[in-house]
């Protein structure tokens, strides 16, 4: 799978001040640490940022790139600031990404001439006029408009990442199904495209211990119905691992839970049951509580 | 023959009987949807529970005031009216605890509880005032200083599941695990008081209530879940049966307590509030709801007339 790191983040303790305060280390420590790892992109999530966006992108897009010779995934809603970044990215490695594009008419008509003037790859999130698609079909609605505006723009489809944007499982547990659905949907609409998602989000609002293991299942489930890349937190070396198909046996475990085959609880270690608990609250097949894995 | 399609259940709701003597009853038993005794069991009628403050209120409506507004000053009085009424259970609301009010001390509401138990042999729900510290302060004291018959305590929360499931274990008192609208969190809760030991039979959920127009939807869609789960899931942390309190939601909505002279174009004030406690209470009972508190007699009569029907 293609790795996106998700951990340069103005919302960190450490990388934003680094940030705001233009200092190269703690960024620069951190990127290295994240390739070290095993990621293919490196998320550059600056935020809103409303004041100074422009300079604050060029600035962590160079610092990253000085250290660290991979592609970027560019993460903020000022169009001036991603044209910033697009601009200061060396593409040697690899064009960069812009993250995101909705699908609302603003969004597109704002983005998509950046996408095909640097001719970057893009995540087209599954984000409409409305907010959150309600199931697969209407995320295939959403996936629907910004294809047509790939093609209008004369995108090839193999630079679009569909994002079809993941939700906690612990609000909105059955709309988790519409991710995997829409999966299923994609390579008939999209044969060339990526997909791609912002996988930690599944585990937000969780039990902070056991964030880990609910980003890891997901991530099996979702690359078991074809998710190809994830923005993931790439200091979890055992997610990281699963990604990069390093750990077969939870991943057919887990396929198991999918494919409904019996199994025998009584048989594996603590570990594995809570991979298969842990899968099987992620299907909807148990109703989701803070202490699933004690039932 | 059509074979119509049928839901199969493989979960049962607890059975919980409340009260003793020949005032007690059941609720609980579903191994179907509610009222869908084509496809399972529904071994007993929901019940009513009838409202009855620990001091006189002041806001309540005129309807209920013409009812009541006798023995407001009078809490074993106003219960007796409520057992006289019809009510299958009566409800006493410790409204005297209530830190935003007149702050009584624990141990002077548990005078009124001692009181109304003597007198009333229906099943005696005792409430606090949805103050998570002061009703596990209230509630304890409730459950040890009634030691001879079992109450039913609630809104027993997070916030102080264990200091009042402790006193219901230690007593034999049954507990309304309440939570905030949400299935996660009303399973979560669930959870906590089977760890700190409170037994099944012993646990009613309320989901709380939104009223008519004030997002009735969002607790029938709580309920629905909760059933589907325990029903078709076989989810036994959510197989108890639900409390509804009604009426306290339905009362305190402008629509239910202003008079015709202030909105002339709001239909006849007499029944406005009867009606939507009434339709309230239905929507409720269709989601699941196996025990209601209302507050106004007319409200009782047409919901067991209501529940005659459904129940043939």
């Amino acid at each position: 799978m293609i790795v996106i790191a998700e951990n340069i983040n103005i919302m960190s303790k450490t990388i934003g001040p680094a940030m705001r305060e233009k200092d190269p280390k703690p960024i620069q420590s951190m990127a290295v640490k994240l390739a070290e790892n095993g990621a293919d992109y490196l998320d550059i999530n600056i935020g809103p940022a409303r004041k100074g966006g422009p300079e604050m992108m060029e600035f962590v897009v160079k610092t990253v790139q000085q250290v660290v010779k991979k592609p970027l995934c560019l993460d903020t809603m000022n169009v001036e600031a991603m044209e910033a970044g697009l601009k200061a990215h060396n593409n040697q490695w690899g064009a960069p990404i812009i993250n995101s594009i909705m699908a609302r008419p603003e969004r597109m008509d704002a983005l998509f001439p950046l996408a095909q003037k640097y001719q970057s790859n893009f995540i087209a999130l599954l984000y409409g006029p409305e907010g959150l698609p309600r199931d697969a079909n209407e995320r295939g609605e959403l996936a629907a408009t910004l294809q047509a505006r790939t093609m209008e723009a004369g995108i090839p489809e193999d630079r679009v990442f569909y994002d079809p944007v993941v939700i906690p499982v612990n609000s909105q547990q059955q709309q988790l199904l519409g991710c995997t659905e829409f999966m299923m949907m994609l390579p008939d609409m999209a044969p060339e495209s990526k997909s791609t998602c912002g996988l930690s989000n599944v585990s937000n609002g969780a039990p902070e211990n056991l964030r880990d293991i609910v980003n890891q299942t997901y991530l099996c489930i979702l690359r078991h119905y074809g998710l190809k890349s994830a923005i993931l937190d790439s200091l979890d070396k055992r997610i990281l691992a699963i990604a990069k198909d390093k750990n077969p046996e939870i991943d057919s475990l887990i396929g198991k839970v999918i494919d409904r085959e019996p199994i025998d609880l009584a048989k594996l270690s603590k570990a594995e049951v809570d991979y298969v608990k842990t899968a099987r609250l992620l299907q909807s097949e148990t109703l989701y509580s803070d202490s699933w894995l004690e039932l | 023959m059509v074979d119509f399609p049928k839901v199969e259940s493989n979960g049962t709701i607890k059975e919980t009987t409340l009260g003793s003597g020949d005032k007690a009853f059941t609720i609980g038993g579903e191994s179907a949807y509610p009222f869908h005794t084509f496809e399972g069991k529904m071994p007993h009628a929901p019940k009513l529970a009838m409202e009855v403050w620990d001091i006189a209120p002041s806001e309540w409506a005129t309807e209920l005031n013409v009812v009541f507004g006798d023995v407001y000053q009078d809490p074993v009085a106003w219960a007796k009216r409520c057992v006289e009424l019809g009510a299958d259970a009566v409800m006493l609301t410790l409204a005297s605890t209530d830190p935003n009010g007149n702050n009584a001390p624990a141990a002077q509401a548990v005078e009124t509880v001692k009181k109304v138990s003597k007198e009333i042999r229906s099943p005696l729900i005792v409430w606090g005032v949805e103050n998570d510290a002061k009703d596990g302060e209230t509630l304890r004291a409730v459950a040890e200083a009634i030691d001879d018959r079992p109450l039913v305590l609630g809104p027993v929360v997070e916030g102080n599941y264990k200091q009042v499931g402790a006193g219901a274990i230690g007593y034999k008192h049954f507990v309304v695990a309440n939570s905030p609208i949400d299935i996660n969190l009303a399973k979560q809760l669930n959870i906590l008081l089977g760890n700190l030991g409170v037994k099944d039979q012993y646990v009613l959920m309320d989901p709380s209530v939104g009223g008519l127009g004030y997002g009735l939807e969002y607790t029938y869609s709580v309920m629905e879940r909760a059933r589907q789960a325990a029903l078709t899931q076989g989810d036994d942390k959510l197989q108890f049966p639900l409390f509804c309190n009604v009426g306290k939601e339905v009362w305190k909505t402008k629509e239910a307590k202003t008079s015709e002279q202030q909105e002339p174009t709001w239909g006849v004030a007499k029944t406005r509030g009867i009606a939507m406690e009434a339709m309230t209470t239905v929507a409720f009972l269709l989601s699941g709801a196996d025990l209601v508190v209302i507050r106004h007699p007319e409200t009782l009569k047409t919901v067991r007339q209501y529940l005659a029907e459904m129940m043939q």
